[in-house]
């Protein structure tokens, strides 16, 4: 192979021993970086670099991530609609990750710490490198059974390193085999800045392996809180139940009380003493208390005008303490007004 | 008629048995439903005391499986996803 930065140019070559064990094979054009030594041929008076490892370099996983994503894109399997919700208190998830490994750890001491009743299955992944088949095998034979096995998610993680590390996430039949998956996926890869091909087909995206545990597990120590709000609304309703039925026991009681015999007669009574007191408040006998008289005909007609009475005719007139008889001796029309 | 108290013993008795069944889920399920026909007064007042004592014993079974110290982990061959005999 010849490596070049653009300008110079200079051979290198992969011994067939050493080649069997790299994990990353370059393309025409892929940017590397390589791990090796100088080889001076004396003879042709050459050198030659002796790669020992090829990693990709940052720019040509970049460039695989964008190829991937608009591939994946095309084919409807990015797009956020697709999205499935994360169940709230999952029975079973599996975990797929390198095992032993710190992303491990952390992951199971926070599901120990949140919500240690969901059964975790470790499933070993390699994830790093050429390993994509291997994902890929594992993931297609996990969909096959994840119904039967009861699960309910399945995290993919992998702890911090650099994002050329990551680069099986960004590879075109994982993130197919995460975005069909029949169960939520949740990825938590790499550092918090480090976006995948794998995290945009995911159902959920957590930054890394425990955020991924805390998006998917409850946390105990809220759900107890939640617990000890229905014990007291368990005591509450029945003892707010125990005051509506006194209260209502109390009112029908009011109530019969109320129809009580002697009540009624009381009812009665009290009306008859406010009519008594209108009939009082209405009486002619307060006009003459005040002075008035009441003058009526022979026949006991009320007689409010002169026009109404004849000379001669006999008239009582009733006042505050008795009343006089008399008879009519002159009238005398009531005076008109002047108009000026 | 009231229980007597051998007979409501008997019947918490019965119902943790019921609720040992039961994932948290359900428990809290249950327990839902009967606040909610406690607090619509669906349930008759001489049957309130049961009823309390009925939710107590499904906020019992949440609770003492929130308590749960020990996490079931399983880890799985990935070429076969049997347990793996060292687990």
């Amino acid at each position: 192979m010849t490596l070049t930065d653009g300008n110079a140019n200079i051979s290198g070559v992969v011994w067939a021993s050493k080649l069997a064990q790299l994990s990353y094979r370059p393309k025409d054009g892929d940017g590397v970086t390589i791990v090796g030594k100088l080889n001076f041929w004396a003879a042709r008076a050459s050198l030659t670099v002796q790669a020992l490892d090829i990693r990709p370099s940052l720019s040509t996983v970049l460039r695989d991530f964008e190829r991937v994503r608009q591939q994946l894109e095309e084919q409807g399997l990015i797009d956020p609609a697709r999205r499935r919700a994360l169940p709230q208190r999952p029975g079973t998830i599996a975990l797929l990750t390198s095992v032993p490994s710190s992303a491990l750890a952390d992951m199971l001491r926070t599901a120990a710490e949140r919500w240690p009743m969901t059964q975790l299955l470790v499933i070993p992944i390699p994830v790093q490198g050429a390993v994509a088949e291997t994902i890929v095998k594992v993931l297609n034979k996990l969909a096959s059974q994840a119904t039967t096995r009861g699960l309910e998610a399945v995290v993919v993680a992998r702890g911090g390193g650099s994002r050329e590390d990551l680069a099986v996430f960004d590879h075109e039949g994982v993130c197919s085999a995460l975005a069909t998956f029949p169960i939520p996926v949740i990825t938590g890869l790499g550092h918090e800045d480090d976006l995948t091909v794998a995290d945009l087909v995911a159902d959920h995206r957590a930054a890394t392996p425990t955020a991924a545990i805390v998006a998917l597990l409850p946390d105990r120590r809220s759900e107890l809180q939640t617990l000890e709000n229905r014990r007291r609304r368990l005591k509450d309703g029945a003892t707010s139940r125990l005051r509506q039925e006194r209260e209502r026991l109390m009112q029908r009681r009011a109530a019969l009380q109320l129809q009580s015999p002697l009540q009624r007669i009381s009812r009665l009574r009290e009306t008859l003493h406010q009519k008594q007191k209108l009939l009082e408040a209405l009486s002619p006998d307060r006009w003459l208390q005040r002075g008035l008289a009441l003058i009526t005909g022979a026949s006991g007609e009320a007689l409010t005008a002169v026009a109404s009475v004849k000379i001669g005719d006999q008239l009582t007139i009733r006042m505050r303490d008795g009343q006089v008889t008399t008879r009519v001796e002159q009238k005398q029309a009531p005076q008109r007004s002047k108009r000026s | 008629m009231s229980p007597t108290k051998k007979q409501l013993n008997d019947q918490i008795k019965a119902w943790r048995k019921d609720a040992a069944t039961l994932s948290y889920e359900e428990a809290l399920q249950a327990l839902d439903l009967l606040l909610n026909e406690l607090q619509n007064e669906t349930i008759p007042l001489a049957d309130l005391q049961q009823q309390v004592l009925h939710g107590e014993v499904f906020l019992d079974r949440c609770q003492s499986l929130l308590d749960t110290i020990e996490q079931s982990i399983v880890q799985l061959d990935p070429d076969t996803l049997t347990p793996n005999a060292d687990a």
